[in-house]
């Protein structure tokens, strides 16, 4: 028994020519609301499939729910609700008929509980799904993932593409299956501001590689934008990582920096700078500064 | 397992939690403060406010969060926060209930608000260039229409 639901050592894989992904590594504890985020093309969805078993990594070890993969892909996923990027459900069945065929591949399906989704959501059962709206067919989606009732709920970009309204109903089924069954909740989206309330955890991927991955309160605890004067230039090397600076000391300077402790404002006091604000920077703009110090690293 | 067992209790009726979230749903997520303190405080703006009555239920741990969509642990540590401080009750397998505060808890939290929000009028008012006398003739104002 391990105490993480889905664990990456060191996987490495080549999907074509270019794009690759080395070396990741990443654990995703049981019980976390883990907000996957990434440009388009970082590598989120590769990863999906990777920890689904849908491809075969080339180095590394990956585990899910306690299962290796993709030997033990089948195991894992009897315990797995997925709700893909693009739907992958039949276009000539019915609602009903849809939910039907995936509750028989499942046996904790839960018949009532898809029946009281299919009311709030609003979904019609004899409407054929080549009939159905973006919105519906994301809604289908997610009934039929959480209706299995699994340990670990995988969204690849589950609200990309739907309205506003659609979205609010979608997450709030998400949170009433983690409230009601504490399960494991992987998802993935380039929409940074949903994430925010919802995820305790966040990881960051970019060009085939996991920047960061921290709970969220450090995530965004860490990364503080600072507002000083003075001899800003013959400051020694700081205790702490800066990711971007703009303007000058005299008129005033101002630096993002990652890895912000209570204490590092000694450091300014005796450089003779004057520190006149910390402030905090919200996940999107967390997210950015580090994905640009990143690729600023990368190419210089 | 749930995150909500033993203090989930009954779903409150969907009028009671529409009637709440007018109080919660300027919560912000970009704030400094974090979430679960910016709830317990409005929760406790609800009660001094007249919309919970000690002894009402709060809504469910599911409720809450389906509602606001964030994280149920969010909730969970709002509602450990306002036991902590006395203002609501855990009962296990029933829910969480408004509790009267002490009396001089009470008087300390509305104090507390009140600063909160003139601080906030100060700061607004000092953005759009009003001088504190502007302030004061409008409030005195204001005073005397409510007061006939």
């Amino acid at each position: 028994m391990t105490d993480a639901a889905i664990r990456f050592d060191q996987v490495g894989f080549r999907p074509g020519a270019g794009f690759a992904i080395e070396e990741l590594s990443l654990t995703v504890p049981r019980g976390a609301i883990y907000g996957f985020l990434g440009p388009n093309g970082a590598g989120k969805t590769t990863t999906i499939r990777l920890l689904l078993g849908l491809e075969r990594p080339a180095a590394g070890r990956i585990e899910v729910l306690g299962h290796r993969i993709p030997r033990e892909a089948p195991q894992a996923l009897a315990r797995i609700g997925y709700v893909p990027e693009r739907p992958h459900l039949h276009p000539f069945l019915t609602v009903s008929q849809s939910i039907e065929f995936h509750a028989s591949w499942h046996a904790r399906f839960d018949r009532p509980w898809a029946a009281k989704l299919l009311d709030e959501f609003g979904l019609v059962p004899d409407r054929r799904l080549s009939t159905l709206s973006k919105g519906e067919m994301g809604k289908l989606l997610m009934l039929q993932a959480l209706s299995q009732r699994p340990d670990l709920l995988v969204l690849d970009e589950p609200t990309d593409g739907l309205d506003p309204v659609v979205r609010r109903d979608v997450l709030a089924a998400v949170v009433v299956y983690v409230a009601d069954y504490g399960a494991t909740v992987f998802i993935s989206s380039h929409l940074v501001h949903e994430l925010e309330r919802l995820c305790d955890w966040v990881g960051v991927m970019d060009a085939g590689r996991l920047v960061s991955t921290l709970p969220m309160t450090e995530f965004k605890d860490g990364v503080k934008r600072l507002s000083m004067r003075g001899p800003v230039e013959r400051l020694g090397p700081p205790p702490f990582t800066v990711l971007s600076t703009a303007g000058q000391g005299a008129t005033g300077a101002v630096w993002v920096i990652d890895g912000w402790r209570g204490d590092h404002a000694a450091w300014f006091h005796a450089g003779g700078v004057t520190l006149d604000a910390v402030d905090d920077l919200d996940l999107e703009e967390g997210f950015v500064e580090r994905l640009r110090a990143l690729r600023g690293g990368r190419s210089s | 397992m749930g995150l909500t067992d033993g203090t989930s209790g009954g779903d409150r009726g969907p009028e009671a939690v529409r009637l709440l979230l007018r109080w919660l749903d300027d919560i912000d997520s970009r704030s400094a403060v974090p979430l679960y303190d910016q709830i317990a405080t409005r929760l406790k703006a609800a009660v001094g406010g007249g919309v919970l009555a000690t002894g009402d239920p709060l809504p469910s741990v599911r409720q809450l969060a389906a509602a606001l969509r964030i994280n149920p642990a969010t909730v969970v540590q709002a509602y450990r926060l306002l036991e902590s401080e006395g203002f609501a009750e855990m009962r296990q397998g029933a829910g969480t209930f408004v509790k009267r505060a002490p009396a001089e808890d009470r008087e300390r939290d509305r104090q507390a608000r009140a600063r909160r929000l003139v601080r906030q009028l100060l700061a607004d008012a000092a953005r759009e260039g009003l001088a504190t006398r502007d302030l004061e003739r409008v409030w005195k104002d204001l005073l005397k229409e409510r007061t006939p």
